[in-house]
């Protein structure tokens, strides 16, 4: 059965019967506020409109050269290495296994309090531990592995982390302090025992890299 | 099947009477491209959703399928979007601003540049515009995509695909300036405009991207703006059409607020390339760049406020039969849907939340509901309306259309609902450095899941969708060939 | 708007504002950024990609890692969690892109961000192995096996040293060996390639170790 679609062949359909109500004075103000925050954000968060800006919160309207990215805090990158690397034997809290893993919460070797050095805690860092080893009061022994292959900047980002969480508050250690202590030591290899460590002499980072701002 | 499922066309009237327009003469010249168009664009939507029900599965069980090289996920994945893109989305929008536009101009086809052009040219460019789908897509299929997002076809494909829209664009335009109606309507203006910008977006960029690529440093923004102009600028405004000059003759009423739907034409227009950099907040580019990007992103919901606000003006009675018509509920939902992806859009654009949620599912979750609910749903709308005008009977099988909305509505909304919970929730481990990569991944183990299930209800749709069509002209057919036409 | 050519002009003018912004302007001017020369080495920076890394491009395009993996750092004023990550050193800037035929900057990650997986995975055995079996390597892995890089061939003489180094159920059976193909080579030797660390006048970096991420 043909269905009556087409019953209004000649309907006087082309012309539109479009009206225009007056625009809510609301609506209209919302708009406006809209287009002017727009207006506001662009201007301000633009970089000057330089070609060789790349961060927005660069308001560079007198020109001049490009401002490097405010940099990254090095215990953000050093949580998430120790995070990646050291929380299966110290634990997230820094407090390590009884017996097995020493704790660095507190740790004197952490903290280079005493007669342990920064060169003493980069140095078991890079080269591993072997033999008993005592950590606030309690001996442990077991074997830390080497994480020499780590860079420069990973160890020293490791260690300013571990230097100030869970209550440690410590100077942060530096990535060439680092590297000066990876090439001093170079020639023994093998993990290190404690009486080797303490057999060497203290050396501390002499100038820190001041620890920016958090993000 | 009840007559009231498909109301009259309602009988506008005119300021002089003196314009008559026999539409059933408008139907019966682009009744074969019309016809053409929209049934290769269920087609390809059936494809796509078959293809991108695998890759859901993959997210799920990486081994399903794997080792296999043109089954691998980097394969699938652009063609599922391409054939979304190009295969249904700006098919089915050919299909529909053909219809509409003659229908909205009062002139039949063949009337323009002295009769030369005919419905056999544009059933022709229909016919290339498939055969470039197709050949772009087994090229990706065989390894020769161009690795340039959404313009994966190669060069020859695509260069088809642009020769195909020149010939029916150009016809659409002349016909509005040959119109035999006076005062210009909205959706008339919206389909001016895609007209005449899809040429420009996409011969621009595939010219600077993969036909004599510009070099990489400048491609991130032009692709961007690719990307947006496309969704924005081509899709959405035949979808805007749609809405503006089917919807009141659906409802028997008049859009009331020209003005504001002007002022909303002008922002879409002035923002829609820009909302592109969403995609690239943060990224490599300029930092004024990024900024625009934000801004265009949270000044699109303006556009989008302006086609809510006329929709639901006109939507006056959301009880009535009209409203309850399936042409009707598919155009609503769309503007909802729009005005999803607009919210969505304002959210993810501002750099706060754009930190931890871009490149997650809730930009994917945002594309979905762009191209299958802002876009896909008011051209779902048109097909069930303008299928039977060309035919010239009721054809469609109610329960499977009702069936087909109800899929797609949920689907939809599922599949978006899931993917942005998803992200978010990625989004924000991913923020937190101590949060392994791999632990991600495990975590959104129950999210791919459940978009496994949604792309299932996609799929349904569209296979129930390609059924009731396929039913539709097997049966004219048959009955033509009975009564001997 | 009734006539054509107004509503023709009126939506040029309006259209022409983002192409200018977002076509125009990149193309004549970050289209036209050259290299810096590297006061160290006096080579160029972003250094030239080598043969093998630029066919590596094209099967990066091909199967379609960009649908996964992005390729940017994205700048510190948005997020510094890509660079906490560890997967860079400083933001990308556009310049890093100068070598590249297609910008594969990505827009989904559910792989890792490559933008210095030079750096962070520098092992050419190693990314064979991942990409022959990415779930033996790292568990839970999403990504899908490309063995149809690879060719698993009989053992002709000597094992080659190309052979991949395969355990348990991966490993080819006695008298086999996995090699990769020339299209997994380049592919790899793209990866390996991909770095961004090298200091840019937009873009300085503190000298110093490499990042190094997961």
């Amino acid at each position: 059965m043909n269905h009556d679609h087409q019953n209004n062949q000649h309907q006087k359909e082309g012309e539109a019967s479009e009206t225009s109500r007056p625009l809510s004075p609301w609506l209209v103000g919302t708009f406006m506020l809209a287009l002017c925050w727009g207006g506001f954000y662009l201007a301000f968060n633009s970089g000057g409109f330089r070609q060789d800006v790349y961060e927005s919160n660069a308001v560079n309207w007198a020109g001049g050269g490009a401002q490097a990215a405010a940099p990254v805090d090095p215990k953000v990158i050093g949580k998430r290495l120790y995070t990646q690397n050291c929380v299966v034997c110290h634990q997230a809290n820094g407090m390590g296994v009884a017996g097995q893993f020493p704790p660095l919460a507190g740790s004197e070797w952490v903290l280079s309090q005493g007669n342990h050095a920064e060169n003493h805690l980069v140095i078991l860092l890079l080269n591993g531990l072997q033999g008993p080893f005592q950590v606030k009061g309690q001996l442990y022994n077991n074997a830390m592995v080497p994480w020499k292959q780590l860079a420069d900047e990973q160890i020293a980002d490791i260690l300013t982390y571990i230097r100030s969480d869970w209550g440690n508050n410590a100077p942060p250690i530096d990535a060439a302090f680092v590297a000066k202590i990876r090439t001093d030591n170079a020639a023994q290899g093998d993990p290190w025992t404690q009486a080797q460590l303490q057999a060497c002499p203290p050396v501390n980072d002499s100038a820190p890299a001041a620890t920016p701002a958090s993000k | 099947m009840s007559e009231n499922t498909f109301p009259h066309h309602h009988e506008d009237v005119t300021h002089d009477g003196h314009v008559t327009v026999d539409s059933r003469a408008i139907d019966a010249s682009v009744r074969l491209p019309v016809l053409v168009l929209f049934g290769n664009a269920i087609h390809w939507l059936v494809v796509a959703a078959v293809i991108s029900f695998i890759l859901s599965i993959k997210l799920v069980a990486p081994e399903f399928l794997a080792g296999i090289s043109f089954l691998s996920y980097g394969r699938l994945a652009p063609m599922a979007r391409d054939l979304m893109l190009y295969g249904w989305a700006s098919q089915a929008a050919l299909a529909c601003g053909i219809w509409l536009m003659a229908r909205l101009c009062g002139r039949p086809l063949g009337t323009v540049m002295g009769g030369v052009l005919h419905s056999t040219l544009l059933v022709c460019a229909a016919v290339l515009w498939n055969v470039a789908v197709l050949l772009g897509t087994l090229a990706i299929f065989a390894g020769y995509s161009t690795g340039v997002e959404w313009l994966e076809y190669p060069n020859w494909a695509s260069a088809m695909l642009f020769l195909s829209f020149l010939l029916i664009g150009i016809w659409a335009v002349l016909l509005f300036d040959r119109r035999a109606t006076g005062r210009a309507e909205v959706a008339q203006w919206y389909l001016v405009a895609a007209f005449c910008w899809f040429p420009w977006v996409y011969g621009t960029a595939n010219l600077l991207l993969t036909w004599k690529p510009v070099q990489a440093s400048a491609q991130g923004p032009v692709q961007s703006w690719y990307c947006g102009s496309l969704l924005a600028l081509w899709l959405l405004p035949v979808s805007l059409a749609a809405l503006y000059a089917l919807l009141p003759r659906l409802l028997g009423c008049h859009l009331s607020r020209r003005n504001l739907a002007t002022l909303g034409f002008w922002l879409l227009l002035l923002l829609g390339g820009w909302n592109g950099m969403d995609r690239l907040i943060g990224g490599p580019v300029p930092a004024w760049m990024t900024s625009a990007g934000v801004v265009a992103g949270v000044l699109f919901l303006i556009p989008v406020v302006i086609v809510m606000i006329n929709v639901l003006g006109m939507r006056r009675n959301p009880e009535s039969a009209a409203a309850k018509s399936i042409p009707c509920r598919f155009l609503v939902m769309g503007a909802y849907s729009l005005l999803g992806v607009g919210i969505l859009g304002a959210l993810a654009s501002l750099p706060d939340i754009s930190a931890s949620v871009r490149f997650t599912g809730v930009t994917e979750g945002k594309t979905q509901l762009w191209i299958l609910g802002a876009i896909s749903l008011p051209l779902f709308g048109v097909l069930y309306e303008a299928v039977p005008q060309l035919l010239g009977r009721d054809c469609w099988c109610a329960t499977l259309a009702v069936l087909h909305y109800t899929l797609t509505v949920v689907g939809l909304w599922m599949l978006v609902g899931i993917m942005v919970l998803g992200g978010l929730f990625t989004g924000l481990a991913l923020s937190d450095p101590t949060v392994s990569f791999l632990n991600i991944t495990s975590y959104s183990y129950p999210f791919h899941m459940m978009e496994c299930a949604a792309q299932l209800l996609l799929l349904s749709a569209a296979v129930i969708l390609g059924a009731n069509i396929t039913r539709a002209l097997a049966a004219d057919y048959l009955f033509n060939k009975k009564t001997g036409k | 708007m009734h006539r054509l050519p107004t509503l023709l002009s009126g939506i040029f003018l309006v259209f022409l504002t983002s192409w200018l912004g977002l076509v125009a302007y990149p193309t004549l001017q970050l289209g036209r950024l050259t290299p810096v020369v590297d006061p160290e080495t006096g080579g160029t920076l972003p250094a030239i990609y080598g043969g093998q890394a630029l066919a590596g491009q094209r099967i990066y395009a091909s199967e379609g890692c960009v649908s996964c993996h992005s390729q940017q750092v994205r700048q510190a004023s948005v997020t510094s969690s890509d660079i906490e990550r560890g997967w860079g050193t400083r933001p990308s800037v556009a310049r890093d892109y100068l070598r590249d035929s297609t910008a594969f900057l990505g827009s989904r990650r559910l792989g890792q961000d490559l933008s210095n997986v030079g750096v962070r995975l520098p092992d050419a055995k190693w990314h064979y192995v991942h990409l022959y079996h990415p779930s033996a390597v790292c568990e839970g892995s999403l990504m899908p096996s490309f063995s149809n890089l690879f060719i698993v061939r009989k053992i002709q003489g000597q094992r080659s040293d190309e052979a991949l180094d395969l355990t348990g159920a991966d490993a080819p059976k006695a008298g086999y060996e996995v090699v990769p193909t020339a299209e997994a080579k380049n592919l790899v030797a793209y990866l390996i390639a991909l770095r961004h660390d090298y200091p840019l006048p937009e873009a300085p970096v503190k000298k110093g170790g490499a990042a190094q991420g997961k």
